[in-house]
């Protein structure tokens, strides 16, 4: 996508997917419940599949389609659903109380890695007037944000989303910066992604029923 | 050819297979280990076919085969035959202990046997995205079996592994996009523009910014699988409560696979870039990684602990050798490899039948070994003796040659500090061991009394000290030629 401008109507819409994926990232860093963080991951999956149909149409690409497809099926409503139905229901999680910042401490910390994302990307990085040059900082900051939740968010249920939020960030980046990444890799990541989610909430239940709160704060056995 | 690079990966498949076909725990067992000798004497018949003939290349790329790749999988073959015939003898004493149930066991050989061959697979692609896919999945294979015992502190290390693991693969995936992005000048088509040779050959077209990010962000993200300081956290507790065989496959096998996938970015980035920026990444991580495992071992307690964060120090050394680069650095770090594996899977091996016998993990609670379990305990003494570097052992020639290469490469205060590190941790790694084998055993609350095969304990010891001597005194023509043409495959 190295040749899309960022003021054809393709990139004026992916742009805006990457700012609203930035703002979902946000929303999830500072939501207490766990139904909302969940929800907010499942919108931004959304936005994100939205984002690889407009690079499907712009280069019918029908692999892109795919992705888009994939993404929305998957990232958008499986998981979230399954994260309700298997953890937060059956767990009966409400409020995250794990959080080892104050709400607005770790927004603030993320408004900094967003300003930091654009420090390292934006100069010399990649040339001016195309599209990537506008949301592969978007993108950087979406994976720093996913990574602040996995490291102020004790609780095993939060940090599995940031890791996802982080996949969002690594994804938007890839459909804009490179829309001709292969198939195969792409699709491979998907499976890795899916199995990695299956296996995690494995973890997550064997650990609540050992530990009653599955809170990584508790996680303090080993140590050294 | 194809069909050889194929076997090696399927051979370790046996064990999931046996699984499938209702195999009880032994049997599973021991078709995986058939399926892993299998799988080694493939390693290196196309080693051996490989020195003398072009990469194997085919399906667009996906399979690329070098003298470097041949090395490591020669290397992760190896460990896997250890591990496996160890896994007969571990498992088969956890199911008669009733420390697992069948179920587990089962499991076990399945996750093992999957592990085994998306290593071996990431060591055959040539494509660097699919590399990305088949470690992330290996993480999750072996997360299963450290997680398998399935109580709360193995369900701990296994979440921390899982999580911090996937965290760092992402954050090499991000490095490998920005890599296909830095190719964006090249004409070649998208399979080929992550594809090594191609990369390789045309690193000179490569856009230099981007590079320098995706070897960044790849150094701490396969640095993630690697154990390198400060990204190591996971790899004490994973290895620490998962299954002795398991553990020496995570600390010999899956430690390796992370340093071959740097060492395809270095390779990379060094013939864009030349060599100051790449080396000087490798020798902070290496030096910081060698300097928190010395740290962290000086601390008594876990033994398995112990020899985890001597795995972290390793890493560190072989990161540091290809940080002083060189033929003398090059060759140290790729020998090391090999050493250290064999090294590591014997001392957890050993370790494995320590903690059935005395059911414990703690080295304050083992006293006595040589008396006790003698061949246990003669192998974790040797064992210890080979991991420090002491020689007449392998490990003893590649420090030296790494040592050497500093002096050569990068004047004389760095070596200096690796080798005074490495003083202080002979004397902490030694001070716990020599404590565990000495003395008198104390009296066993509850005696272990299995009927595991005595042989399937012996035999990956027995061997893999006597390569590991070999090693030391005199290096085969074949080995010395293998790591020569990786050398060059790479630079």
């Amino acid at each position: 996508m190295e040749k899309l401008a960022a003021t054809s109507p393709a990139g004026v819409l992916l742009d805006l997917s990457g700012v609203v994926i930035l703002l979902l990232a946000f929303a999830c860093l500072g939501s207490k419940l766990f139904n909302r963080y969940v929800a907010y991951y499942g919108a931004q999956s959304v936005v994100l599949a939205f984002a690889a149909a407009v690079a499907a149409w712009t280069f019918h690409s029908v692999q892109l389609w795919i992705l888009a497809g994939f993404t929305f099926a998957i990232k958008g409503i499986g998981i979230p659903v399954a994260t309700r139905g298997l953890l937060l229901r059956r767990l009966a999680l409400g409020r995250d109380t794990a959080i080892s910042t104050g709400l607005s401490t770790s927004l603030i910390a993320g408004g900094g890695l967003t300003a930091f994302a654009y420090l390292v990307t934006r100069p010399q990085l990649l040339p001016h007037g195309v599209v990537a040059a506008a949301v592969v900082p978007l993108s950087t900051a979406v994976i720093l944000l996913g990574a602040l939740a996995m490291v102020v968010r004790r609780h095993t249920v939060a940090q599995l989303i940031g890791w996802l939020i982080v996949e969002n960030g690594v994804f938007l980046g890839a459909i804009t910066l490179v829309a001709t990444f292969p198939f195969i890799v792409e699709a491979g990541i998907f499976l890795d992604i899916a199995a990695g989610v299956l296996i995690m909430l494995v973890f997550v239940s064997g650990l609540t029923r050992q530990l009653a709160e599955a809170s990584a704060a508790e996680l303090r056995g080993l140590r050294g | 050819m194809t069909a050889l690079a194929v076997l090696i990966v399927a051979g370790p498949l046996a064990g999931p297979l046996a699984v499938a076909l209702r195999a009880r725990a032994r049997a599973a067992g021991l078709a995986g280990t058939a399926g892993a000798v299998v799988s080694l004497a493939a390693a290196i018949v196309l080693l051996a076919t490989q020195l003398h003939r072009a990469p194997l290349r085919g399906w667009g790329g996906f399979l690329y085969v070098d003298a470097l790749s041949g090395f490591f999988l020669l290397t992760v073959a190896g460990v896997t035959v250890l591990a496996a015939i160890g896994s007969v003898a571990y498992l088969s004493a956890e199911e008669d202990a009733g420390t697992l149930r069948p179920f587990q066991v089962r499991l076990y050989f399945i996750f093992f046997g999957l592990f085994a061959a998306l290593m071996l697979a990431s060591l055959e692609t040539g494509n660097l995205g699919l590399l990305f896919v088949l470690v992330e999945a290996s993480t999750l294979a072996s997360a299963a079996l450290v997680g398998l015992e399935g109580k709360a502190r193995s369900l701990e290390a296994a979440w921390k592994y899982v999580i911090i693991s996937s965290l760092g693969v992402t954050i090499a995936l991000a490095g490998t996009l920005f890599l296909f992005y830095a190719g964006s000048a090249l004409h070649l088509s998208s399979d080929q523009r992550l594809t090594w040779p191609y990369l390789f050959t045309h690193a000179a077209a490569l856009a230099p910014q981007p590079l320098r990010l995706a070897f960044l962000l790849a150094v701490v993200g396969y640095g993630t699988k690697v154990g390198l300081a400060p990204m190591h956290t996971w790899l004490p507790d994973a290895h620490a409560e998962a299954p002795s065989p398991a553990s020496a496959m995570l600390s010999a096998a899956l430690l390796n696979t992370g340093m071959y996938a740097i060492i395809r970015f270095l390779a990379i980035t060094q013939a864009r870039l030349g060599a100051i920026f790449p080396h000087a990444v490798l020798l902070a991580f290496g030096f910081a990684s060698v300097v928190i495992g010395v740290l962290f071992m000086i601390r008594r307690g876990n033994f398995k602990r112990l020899f985890a964060y001597s795995s972290v120090e390793h890493m560190g050394i072989i990161a540091v050798g290809l940080g002083f680069g060189g033929v003398l650095g090059l060759y140290g770090a790729l020998l090391h490899t090999l050493n250290h594996a064999i090294a590591k899977a014997v001392v957890f091996l050993g370790s494995g039948d320590v903690a059935l016998r005395y059911r414990t993990r703690e080295a304050a609670d083992v006293r006595g070994l040589l008396t006790a379990v003698p061949v246990a305990g003669g192998a974790l003494l040797l064992g210890t003796l080979a991991v420090l570097g002491s020689p007449p052992f392998g490990l003893f020639l590649s420090e030296l040659t790494i040592v050497r290469a500093g002096f050569a490469q990068a004047g004389p205060a760095l070596p200096l500090l690796l080798l005074g590190l490495l003083a202080i941790a002979f004397i902490a790694f030694a001070r716990t061991t020599m404590g565990m084998v000495t003395g008198q055993e104390p009296a066993p609350a509850d005696p272990y009394r299995g009927r595991a095969a005595h042989w399937s304990r012996t035999i990956p010891l027995a061997v893999g000290l006597v390569t590991l001597l070999a090693l030391g005194l005199w290096i085969p023509a074949g080995l010395n030629t293998a790591i020569l043409h990786s050398m060059a495959a790479i630079s």
